[in-house]
């Protein structure tokens, strides 16, 4: 079941960005006029994770938003003695616990419509406060799904 | 879009209904709280006022006459007045509607009293329990398009309503409610119909233990609609009050609906469940609570307050941990983590004081210790007692769900099957 909300094609080509030429870290998503998905904030390759949690704040504790991140982290295989760099994309659905229901409503009801939009995301994070959104706990889910 | 711009945009003025075992809710969609709680109960009895002019309706208020030698008695005041021979029938059944022609009784008073508008003009969603039958299902469409010609009509299921007002798509979803506790997981707003769990153990079950319990210390139930005055008396003496003079003996079934409402009071009001496993030495150091029933009778009540709820959560099988536990375990092993993490609490009798504390702890202990477990609990008791009319009142009210209702027309071109199709 999912709300009619569609998602614009902005999206879809500043995902391929991401995903296919790496010409950004991130991206935050917003609902125009409760009618369609479109891109807020395009975060530049050198940004940190702190400030992809920032903007995807930046709403205020009443907002929810939608971010995809191009996530690295250093992973060990086993039985090698090097570390090599990952990158995984994931999408996070931010919505905080003090927004108003309408919009938890708006932004939970088209979450698959995004999903279904954006091929080949990783990941997909539910957070609803910092304890979820945080740097550890993003990575934390993602290397749960790595061999060990 | 152009199926949705035939509604005119986000004022639609549509309608949510959403029916449990405890009371139906109903109100206008994007407001906050349903207009009217009823009843999920209603009073037949036999009309015997002598019908001279058969045209001219009563005036009486909320009573629809119908044209059958039956009256019937709707919503709080009318059904809670004792009439003679008057019987209460309930019309749901686990958690389905199952007596269809009370349940026109019931919509024909929402839309004359309470929503006091013709249904032809108002949009229609409905909640529904995750184990619907489809023919249900189809019956509810074909009543709703056929006899109250709803321009659009939506089902949905109760849980992915409640999984949405708490800003989750995916989440599992433990309703209890006043027949039964549920544990459903919804996946990106799906239920996953064969991974639901359920058990019997919910408010009523509660009235129950707490009833006997009352009447094995020879408390007096007698509910506040017989009782005419009463005076004060000492904690723990005998009651000392007048019953209502009337004129017949009120049936059984309407007694023990009113001991029940009765009790209920006396369960909501009182109840706690403990934080850990109920042990009788550390409850007796916890606090009592005070409580007066309709005749006059008050006493404090200790250990028993923790005791009596506990029912919810000791059963082996049947407690509340146990169910999201269970049907955690019935879904893929890939979407375990994300049920997790999502746990929503919703339904009236989860207001029971120390119930979301005492799950949580439950829950804890029974999480793998590779996933994280989180609650989600609204905090306020209307989100929790209307948690899924809350969220069908939203659904209802954004702009372009407004394209995903079946209309008229396609209910016409189709037929009652496209219930089916478009409301998974």
């Amino acid at each position: 079941m999912a709300s009619g909300v569609t998602v614009s094609d902005s999206c879809k080509t500043t995902y391929e960005e991401i995903k296919k030429d790496k010409k950004h870290r991130y991206v935050i998503f917003f609902i125009k006029d409760e009618r369609q998905i479109d891109v807020e904030v395009i975060g530049a390759r050198d940004e940190e994770y702190e400030q992809f949690l920032t903007n995807l704040q930046a709403g205020g504790a009443g907002e929810c938003r939608y971010g995809l991140f191009d996530f690295e982290y250093m992973h060990q295989c086993q039985g090698t003695s090097e570390s090599s760099k990952k990158q995984k994309l994931f999408l996070m659905s931010w919505c905080p616990d003090t927004a108003k229901v309408k919009k938890k409503m708006l932004y939970s009801s088209s979450f698959d419509a995004l999903k279904k939009s954006l091929v080949g995301v990783q990941k997909y994070i539910q957070a609803t406060d910092l304890s979820e959104a945080s740097q550890e706990a993003v990575e934390e889910k993602l290397r749960a799904t790595d061999r060990q | 879009m152009s199926s949705g711009m035939l509604y005119g945009g986000d004022e639609i003025g549509a309608l949510v209904f959403d029916p449990g075992h405890h009371s139906l809710r109903v109100g206008y969609a994007q407001e906050d709280t349903p207009k009217a709680e009823i009843p999920a109960c209603v009073g037949v009895a036999p009309d015997d006022s002598p019908k001279l002019e058969p045209e001219v309706k009563p005036d009486d208020g909320n009573v629809t006459t119908s044209s059958s030698a039956y009256k019937y008695y709707i919503d709080t005041t009318f059904l809670h007045t004792p009439r003679p021979n008057m019987e209460l029938h309930h019309y749901m059944k686990d958690g389905m509607i199952e007596n269809w022609d009370l349940f026109e009784k019931i919509l024909d008073y929402s839309y004359e009293k309470i929503i006091q508008s013709e249904s032809q003009y108002h949009p229609v969603l409905f909640s529904e329990c995750p184990w619907n039958q489809r023919q249900k299902r189809e019956k509810l469409t074909e009543i709703m398009f056929e006899k109250y010609k709803v321009p659009a009509f939506f089902l949905v299921k109760n849980a992915a309503l409640a999984a949405f007002a708490n800003g989750r798509a995916t989440a599992l979803v433990i309703d209890s409610g006043a027949t039964h506790t549920t544990a459903v997981p919804v996946l990106d707003g799906y239920v996953l119909t064969n991974a639901v769990v359920k058990s019997p153990l919910g408010g009523d079950y509660l009235v129950i233990r707490s009833k006997e319990m009352l009447e094995s210390i020879g408390i007096d139930l007698t509910p506040a609609s017989l009782v005419a005055n009463k005076e004060v008396v000492r904690e723990k003496d005998k009651p000392r009050f007048t019953k209502k003079k009337i004129s017949f003996t009120p049936s059984n079934s309407y007694m023990s609906y009113m001991i029940k409402r009765t009790v209920q009071d006396f369960q909501q009001t009182v109840l706690q469940v403990s934080d850990l496993p109920y042990d009788e030495r550390t409850a007796l150091n916890l606090p009592a609570l005070h409580y007066e029933f309709p005749s006059g009778y008050h006493q404090d009540f200790g250990p028993e307050r923790f005791k009596l709820a506990e029912g919810l959560f000791d059963h082996a099988v049947l407690g509340a941990g146990h169910l999201a536990a269970t049907s955690a375990g019935m879904c893929d092993v890939d979407i375990r983590p994300a049920l997790y993490s999502s746990v929503v609490l919703t339904g009236g009798n989860s207001l029971v004081q120390g119930f979301s504390e005492r799950l949580s702890k439950d829950l804890s202990s029974r999480t793998p210790g590779s996933m994280r477990l989180k609650m989600i609990a609204a905090n306020g008791t209307v989100e929790r007692r209307f948690g899924s009319w809350v969220g069908g009142s939203i659904l209802a009210s954004i702009g372009t769900f407004q394209q995903m209702w079946v209309s008229m027309q396609e209910y016409q071109e189709s037929g009652k099957a496209q219930i089916d199709r478009k409301c998974p």
